[in-house]
């Protein structure tokens, strides 16, 4: 596989973070961000990103939004 | 009906079945499980596509009435969860197309341009452990509602509820390029702003040091030792 600069690196960065991809494509993502520190840290720092959101599980349902919608369900589901 | 339970994701999809069975033959309230389970991700995809909770809470209401009415259309070589997914996106979308004043969407791929990183600098080592739970999870949702809404429905649908590309691309009425490279802007986008809290703060050496490292050159190892560094 040709010498991947930072823009191609860049563009496989979900192959990355995701695991997918080929071994050739990860050993040449490896390779590259064993020299660049740049794209190293993106890197690093995308995967601790992500873990950091999902870990934090965004976006409860507020209780009183919930409250609604089963009040609502609960006249359909009532309906004849 | 009670919200006391909160949706255990390791129920599968065959109990889904089984529930929606149990609907269609008369016992409604079989139904409620189906919402308990369910609703949270309804609620995350609406607000993802609407943006506010006010839109995100009426598409949900209209989604799960939706999917009760509609229930017997649901072919059981999908899987509930998908189904459900695409009427609540279907609903929120509709609802965005509805609103007033609203700057239509393109359905050009905006994401063609490659997003730039600006922040280079290596995060804290465990940043998330320097603000309150509450702190760190207001950020990350304002990081997310920040995101323009193409990216912020792709990051949502792939990394936070987990459908695959091509799901998320049916989901969207898309293909699975756009997705993917929505997803990756969005990841980039999220990256970029949360790296304002958690990054360590540069040093005018490390600033110095990195800029030589970058570079790669003898003339700003040069400028390190004319600055004394």
């Amino acid at each position: 596989m040709k010498t991947m600069d930072c823009k191609d690196v860049l563009a496989n960065l979900s192959c990355y973070v995701d695991g997918d991809g080929s071994v050739e494509l990860r050993a040449a993502l490896e390779k590259h961000i064993s020299r660049c520190r740049r794209c190293r840290v993106v890197f690093d720092t995308t995967g601790r990103m992500l873990k950091i959101v999902t870990d934090t599980a965004p976006f409860e349902v507020p209780l009183s939004v919930s409250a609604r919608l089963y009040a609502r369900l609960e006249k359909v589901l009532s309906e004849p | 009906m009670q919200n006391d339970e909160r949706p255990n994701p390791n129920v599968r999809d065959e109990d889904d079945v089984l529930l929606v069975e149990r609907v269609l033959a008369g016992d409604r309230r079989a139904f409620e499980p189906l919402v308990r389970k369910h609703e949270r991700r309804v609620f995350r995809v609406a607000l993802a596509v609407l943006g506010n909770i006010e839109d995100a809470e009426e598409a949900m209401q209209e989604t799960f009435i939706k999917a009760f009415r509609h229930l017997d259309h649901f072919r059981k070589e999908a899987l509930f969860t998908t189904w459900l997914t695409r009427i609540a996106i279907n609903e929120a979308i509709q609802k965005r197309r509805a609103r007033k004043n609203v700057v239509p969407l393109t359905e050009v791929d905006v994401a063609t341009e490659q997003f730039t990183p600006k922040r280079y600098e290596s995060w804290k080592s465990n940043p998330e452990q320097l603000y309150g739970k509450q702190e760190i999870h207001r950020m990350v949702e304002s990081a997310i509602q920040s995101l323009p809404e193409i990216y912020r429905e792709a990051f949502v649908l792939r990394d936070l509820e987990e459908l695959s590309a091509a799901e998320a691309a049916e989901a969207l009425g898309i293909t699975v390029p756009p997705v993917k490279s929505r997803l990756l802007r969005a990841r980039l986008m999220l990256r970029e702003s949360l790296a304002e809290k958690f990054e360590e703060p540069a040093t005018l050496r490390t600033k110095f040091v990195h800029t030589a490292v970058d570079a790669g050159t003898a003339v700003a190892m040069r400028l390190m030792r004319a600055a004394g560094m």
